[in-house]
């Protein structure tokens, strides 16, 4: 069977005629690593976790998250950390705190002079992680102990995430222009294409002759 | 000031994003990988806006509109690059143009940001932001695939020297450039080549890949005066082809 594309970009590939040849099976482990993107939805606002891309480093993940995090909601920056570096507590239920089921761990790697690491909370499941702030630590577990004497008692946090700062590639200040037109590009979301109207008049020019 | 000059430079930074955009937006649905399908639209759509932007300018100082600019002229009467009315060929092609005109493009629109002619000045501080993006979407790539297996290398280096004229012919002097450079509204086409020069260089230098020795080669020309390929004008058809069954069209 062959198919006419209406599309002229297909039709000028000029495709052969017949069966697709099979697709051939891929190798084990080809995918991407993952990564985990922050946006910062206005100026002064905590950074707010949005959800994962795939990609081979740090910066290409960068270039994803823009256009997938990036290209229709407000953003002034955006931070991306490998998943694997993103050391990551048991959930609470949901009105409890984490830092009360956490015991003090003995660290499993530690660095001999303090590092900052950052510290995000999730509030309550089904919301996204949020920053509560930087700590120093010499080690994830020693991060963890002061995040609860810092910021654990505001009220209840289902879950932790903790990652060295220097995991964390965070967009440079002086690139926040590459964000300021964001506002004005609303034909990029379907809202922006008032075609009810359109429609509802069209049906109601064809009623009569639709039944 | 010459409003000659002003309107010719005006077409040819409009014309080269209008028709750059429209390449760029070939890839929707063809991307190698969902994210670079998705990279390249939005920049197909982000050109676009910048031609608009340059477009409406023009039409204050009593062109036509930019529907009707962008959507009615011939191929002689466009004013962009060759380099940006080739096919897109493979994701390697597309890419080094990318590479190679985003990194001029960029510098145009930083010295534009100071031009004396205000309102070129308002829409280049505007919009830079976007270009810088784009710059850094295609170094990225570059650096990245331009050290990485031998068919990436192979690929990128052939797609370089096939587009490196192409990519000199972008600096085609106008017959205004002095009165541009002497009113400080544009600072010519000369200062933005030793600018990119220099800009693309640095990129090249982190890859395995060979910038072409540029003295041996003869920049293609004649864009800047209506002189094309023939792949311009299949393009003007195709992209104007809604324009030209209903120019009311709306969606």
């Amino acid at each position: 069977m062959s198919l006419t594309s209406l599309d002229p970009r297909v039709t000028r590939l000029n495709l052969p005629e017949g069966e697709a040849p099979a697709i051939e099976p891929k190798p084990e482990l080809d995918q991407f690593e993952t990564y985990e993107v922050f946006h910062q939805k206005k100026e002064g606002a905590a950074y707010t976790y949005v959800g994962p891309v795939h990609a081979p480093n740090e910066e290409v993940a960068f270039l994803f998250a823009k256009e997938q995090y990036s290209r229709r909601a407000a953003c002034t920056g955006m931070w991306i950390a490998r998943t694997e570096h993103i050391q990551v507590t048991p959930y609470a239920g949901d009105g409890e705190n984490v830092y009360d089921m956490v015991r003090a761990q003995d660290p499993t790697e530690q660095s001999e002079q303090p590092e900052p690491y950052e510290i995000f909370h999730l509030k309550k499941r089904g919301k996204a992680h949020t920053h509560a702030g930087r700590v120093m630590a010499t080690s994830y577990q020693e991060a963890l102990q002061e995040a609860r004497n810092q910021y654990g008692d505001k009220g209840p946090i289902v879950n932790v995430w903790v990652v060295m700062s220097k995991h964390v590639l965070q967009s440079a200040e002086e690139d926040k222009d590459m964000w300021t037109t964001i506002p004005e590009k609303k034909y990029r979301e379907a809202i922006a294409y008032k075609v009810m109207d359109k429609i509802t008049k069209y049906k109601e020019e064809h009623k009569t002759t639709a039944s | 000031m010459n409003e000659l000059a002003i309107k010719d430079l005006l077409y040819k930074l409009a014309d080269d994003q209008l028709i750059l955009g429209h390449r760029n937006s070939e890839w929707t649905g063809f991307g190698p990988i969902l994210e670079e399908d998705i990279a390249f639209s939005s920049m197909a759509q982000d050109k676009i806006g910048h031609s608009l932007a340059f477009y409406t300018l023009l039409q204050e100082l009593g062109e036509a509109e930019p529907d009707t600019v962008a959507f009615t002229r011939n191929a002689n009467q466009f004013h962009n690059s060759q380099l940006v009315e080739l096919p897109n060929g493979e994701y390697d092609f597309s890419l080094i143009r990318h590479f190679l005109y985003d990194n001029a493009e960029i510098i145009r629109f930083e010295m534009l940001s100071q031009s004396s002619y205000e309102p070129i000045a308002k829409v280049a501080t505007k919009l830079k932001g976007e270009v810088k993006y784009h710059v850094l979407h295609a170094n990225t790539w570059i650096k990245n695939l331009g050290a990485s297996t031998e068919e990436a290398i192979l690929r990128l280096q052939s797609a370089l020297d096939e587009a490196i004229p192409y990519a000199l012919g972008m600096f085609e002097p106008s017959k205004y450039e002095q009165e541009l450079i002497e009113s400080g509204v544009y600072a010519g086409e000369e200062a933005v080549k030793t600018a990119w020069l220099q800009r693309i260089k640095t990129v090249i230098e982190k890859t395995e890949l060979k910038l072409p020795d540029l003295s041996t080669i003869e920049p293609r020309f004649g864009g800047r005066y209506g002189e094309h390929t023939e792949h311009l004008q299949p393009l003007l058809d195709e992209m104007a082809e809604v324009f030209k069954i209903d120019p009311t069209a709306e969606w």
